[in-house]
């Protein structure tokens, strides 16, 4: 089990080295292990990658594991504010709290659970689906309109790829490496990454913005998590209980548990620009997650998820098959081995957090290092989590057009957090209103479950609604203080730019309605149902953005730091973005780790004119990094440079 | 493009005999499928063992290419890896189906692969729950209302053998399409959601286990070549079949891309001393008793194909009649 910590630890702190992955990779060994120890093994290395990807997703912005990401809204905006520690507290607490809660749920939900999820169908899926799509409105902050069409564009985005119904092509320009959809992890990455090294790069300084006063919030972070320990232990039950649906892992449930956390707040402006709640919401829930998702592997043999189905192939290597015998106790069944899952969660998580702990403050120093000395790591880092998740070099141009998309929805108050909510739950939508309707013809809208869900539904949309009327009224009889938008008040050029955004919407939205014309019904129905309203909103949006009527700050809108002059400003945005393109270029010419060297050493020595002892020292240890841990430890088959293959040199 | 960089660049080898070719080398299994799923199981396995059955004794790695139903590995292999032998693509043989009826995105000719050969034939079955009151296929054959089967989409055996047995059988189905996998079909049909469904007993008779022993489901029907020696009273779909035709339909699309489904095969052009010793190596590999305590250990059968045979199954598969091929393409859309 400390073997599989250790492992979890690294994998959940490098991007792109996801949990599934490396579970992958571990199976080989559990063939000579009796259960319990090949379960101690395995969830003690998958159980803590969602808490230390928290720690990436805090310091640097860019998320450890593609089921960190809620974290960044709010723990990096911490970080910024110098509240790293504190941040860094929270999210370890939490995510033992919901750890631990998970692993309890799994423990007693097991005997119950196998009649409730029979009573539920593929309608009941889907309304749940749609429930969870609802909360776009919640993570949208004061910019309704601006967070529905972010929320339509990720659900479009999810509609990229064949339609395995019909077999058609949707969107994908006849590119093989669509057919599969836009992945999460190059699509996180790009979105949340890129915009932080670029602002890294246009402030000139740390990542922590302010004076760091005291080092030591740590403790003040784990106090919060007991403050606020009623918001935590409801986020754990969203991660553990959604996560029984097979097909809702920590991906959504993080970001269901951060809308909860804003949704139930009384002072929500405070989101996205370092609430802590904003930090135990989602550490507690994709932590949480774990339990819930392994109640159906372990109940049913259905894996919720695709490092449950991995566990799953553990589990039939170990001569355990999952099932009911899994809930008898010995000498029938292997109730011993539930248990000793449920434990190795518990125990695992705790050794984790305390060992995290105690070197928090250090660790949190990190967002006081110059910029110019993390940049050309944290590219590294970005390049290569983008491409081993799938091994395809493709990935690295979806970072950089996301990339794109991100930094200019964060500079024009565009919330960003609804598109990737769309994006992991519109496939899931899609797929179940079709085996609804296919199975029951519309009977389906008449079961109980579907009833009970839509009034669900209805009440969160329209319950919020009241509350904020409510609201209103009372601040308006005593004061009047919307929040000034970051964008408001800068002169016609970003006004500019906020229309062009728009326009580019609507006609991107035009485009995708025109293309899908020949899609048929079976799968073009789903787009449609997207785009056609996305559009309407979206030509909404360009008129107010036209006739210059601003409203509402997003919810993750980046806060810039002291005023730079706009000429510099502007300068340091084309010097960062050339870096990054030309390290994109390097990887393709000369493959990753010469290109690491080579980015690496130039950005220090040419654009940041640091000293030459630093320059070689840094670029040698990222290509030692990158070289010697991603190719030969885990022979990640990156591609080799364009370059050796014109030259037929050896790759 | 970009993969063509990718393999191209791999080192030019000097014409060399076998004993040499491979000493020091790394050989690599591209494997269409993300990691942990059945085919990346086998693959890892197989690596285990296969470089000890090759002179020289090279490294044996797996490399996951996952994509478009293991279409793009396929793809990229054919079109892009060097001809020596040291990369080795591991890719669905439904693929194979979809070359025959023309789908969208195959670029490579199946007759021109180098077959390795195929570590287990898989057989297909069709399981119902007791709660759907079929249990024989007498009482499928006089059901009023169609059954309900689930499938995940078009090129997969859920989706395809239901679809042939419906057209060539005549059994009443009604196929729910877009489950995500045997899994999610599974869960539905323990739920009542569908009846059931046809898919490879290999993975049945393991993963649903429970429920078998229970009875609360059964196996009604077998698409397979002769009977399974577990299920030796359950009927065959080819003695249901009352035509040739039928016959060939049920051949073509379910029994013979179900036992060729896991290849293993090289690019094109590779050379012959090769090939040999490949196709001797991977033979020799699903029989080595270490590789067998493994496959056992992780509840993988073993029943394996040469590559000649294999390759004489493909061009089975080609040489059907184009009448049957376009009753095929109507049928499997």
């Amino acid at each position: 089990m400390l073997v599989g910590i250790v492992i979890g630890f690294a994998v959940g702190i490098l991007p792109g080295l996801g949990g599934p992955t490396t579970l992958a990779l571990m199976l080989p060994f559990v063939f000579r292990m009796t259960p319990v120890e090949a379960f101690a093994f395995l969830l003690g290395m998958f159980a803590v990658t969602n808490t230390t990807g928290d720690i990436t997703s805090i310091l640097f912005g860019i998320p450890g594991e593609p089921t960190t990401a809620a974290t960044i809204v709010d723990g990096h905006a911490m970080a910024k504010n110098g509240e790293a520690g504190r941040a860094l507290g929270a999210a370890m607490m939490s995510s033992l709290f919901g750890a631990v809660f998970g692993a309890l749920v799994l423990g007693l939900a097991i005997p119950i659970v196998r009649p409730l999820v029979l009573t539920f169908g593929s309608p009941e899926f889907f309304m749940l689906a749609l429930l969870g799509i609802t909360f776009v409105a919640a993570l949208s902050g004061e910019a309704l309109l601006k967070g529905l069409l972010a929320g339509g564009l990720g659900l479009w985005l999810a509609t990229i790829g064949l339609d395995p119904l019909a077999s058609v092509q949707r969107y994908t320009f006849g590119q093989l490496f669509l057919w599969d959809g836009i992945g999460l992890v190059p699509v996180t990455i790009g979105f949340y990454a890129l915009p932080e090294v670029i602002e890294l790069a246009i402030q000139g300084s740390s990542i922590a913005k302010l004076d760091v006063g005291k080092l030591g919030g740590v403790w003040q972070g784990v106090r919060d998590t007991f403050v606020h320990w009623w918001l935590v232990i409801r986020c754990s039950a969203v991660g553990t209980f959604i996560a029984i649906i097979p097909g809702m892992g920590a991906a959504t449930t993080q970001w269901l548990a951060y809308a909860h956390a804003v949704q139930s707040s009384p002072d929500r402006e405070r989101f996205g620009r370092g609430a802590v709640e904003g930090v135990l919401g989602p550490g507690a829930a994709n932590n949480s997650t774990l339990g819930g998702s392994l109640v159906t592997t372990v109940a049913f043999g259905v894996p919720a998820s695709v490092g449950t189905a991995i566990l799953m192939g553990a589990f039939l290597i170990q001569g355990l098959v999952p099932g009911p015998a899994m809930l008898t106790p010995e000498p029938k069944g292997h109730l011993s081995v539930t248990f000793a899952m449920v434990w190795t969660i518990v125990v695992s998580n705790i050794i984790t957090v305390a060992v995290c702990l105690s070197f928090m403050g250090q660790l949190a120093r990190i967002t006081q290092i110059r910029g110019t000395l993390l940049t050309p790591i944290l590219l590294t880092l970005i390049y290569v989590g983008a491409f081993a998740e799938k091994n395809v070099f493709e990935d690295l141009g979806v970072v950089l057009v996301f990339g794109a998309v991100g930094w200019v929805m964060a500079q024009l108050g565009w919330p960003r957090p609804p598109l990737l909510l769309g994006l992991v739950l519109g496939p899931l939508a899609e797929n179940k209103l079709f085996l609804s309707t296919d199975n029951y013809g519309l009977a389906w809208l008449a079961r109980p479950g579907v009833l009970v869900l839509t009034t669900l539904i209805l009440v969160g949309l329209v319950v919020p609604v009241w509350n904020e009327r409510r609201r209103r009224t009372r601040a308006s009889a005593t004061m009047a203080a919307p929040a000034v938008t970051p964008a408001g008040d800068r002169r016609g050029l970003r006004l500019d730019g906020a229309t062009v955004f728009s326009l580019f919407l609507v006609l991107l939205f035009g485009w995708a309605l025109w293309q899908s014309r020949d899609f048929g019904p079976r799968a073009g129905l789903f787009p449609w149902a997207i785009v056609i309203p996305s559009l309407g909103l979206a030509i909404v949006q360009f008129a107010r953005d036209a006739a210059g009527r601003r409203s509402g700050a997003a919810l993750d809108a980046i806060e810039t730091g002291p005023d730079l002059p706009p000429g510099v400003a502007a300068r340091r945005t084309a010097e960062i973005c050339a870096w990054i393109l030309g390290m994109f270029a390097a990887i393709w010419l000369v493959g990753f780790s010469s290109a690491t060297l080579v980015t690496a050493f130039l950005y220090l020595k040419v654009g940041a004119r640091e000293r030459w002892p630093i320059s070689i020292a840094l670029s040698l240890a990222s290509y030692a990094f990158v070289y010697g841990l991603f190719e030969r430890v885990l022979a990640i088959p990156f591609p080799p440079g364009l370059l050796f293959a014109w030259l037929g040199g050896g790759g | 493009m970009v993969a063509v960089a990718v393999l191209a660049a791999l080192p030019v080898l000097p014409a060399e005999s076998q004993p040499r070719a491979f000493e020091g080398r790394t050989i690599r299994i591209v494997v269409g499928f993300t990691p942990g799923g059945g085919f990346d199981t086998y693959s890892r396995a197989l690596a285990r063992h296969l470089g000890k059955h090759l002179a020289g004794k090279p490294a044996v790695i797996v490399e996951n290419m996952p994509g478009a139903a293991s279409l793009i590995a396929a793809n990229t292999v054919y079109k892009a890896a060097r001809p020596d032998g040291l990369t080795i693509v591991n890719f669905h043989g439904n693929q194979l189906v979809g070359q025959l009826l023309g789908r969208e995105g195959i670029e490579f000719d199946a007759r021109k692969f180098v077959w390795l050969g195929v570590p287990v034939r898989d057989n297909v079955v069709c399981a119902l729950t007791r709660a759907s009151g079929i249990g024989t296929v007498e009482q499928w054959m006089a059901a009023r209302t169609p059954v309900k089967l689930g499938g995940v989409g078009p090129g997969d055996t859920t989706h395809d053998t239901a679809r042939v047995l419906q057209a060539a059988l005549g059994l009443p189905i009604q196929l729910v399409r877009g489950y995500k996998g045997t899994a999610e079909i599974r869960l539905a049909a323990e739920s009542g959601e569908v009846a059931g469904g046809c898919w490879q007993w290999e993975s049945v008779k393991v993963t649903w286990r429970k429920a078998l022993d229970a009875g609360e489901i059964a196996i009604v029907l077998q698409a397979t070549a002769k009977p399974l020696p577990e299920l030796p009273r359950v009927p065959l779909a080819l003695d249901l079949a009352r035509t040739e035709d039928a016959r060939q339909l049920v051949r073509a699309a379910v029994i013979v891309p179900s036992a060729i489904s896991r290849l293993y095969a090289v690019a094109p052009g590779t050379p012959p001393d090769r090939v040999q010793a490949l196709r001797a190596a991977f033979l020799e590999t699903v029989r080595d008793p270490e590789f067998l305590a493994d496959a056992r250990q992780a509840k993988l059968d073993v029943d394996p194909i040469p590559g000649e045979e294999l390759a004489g199954l493909v061009e089975e598969l080609f040489r059907l009649d184009p009448a049957i091929v376009a009753k095929l393409r109507e049928i499997l859309r």
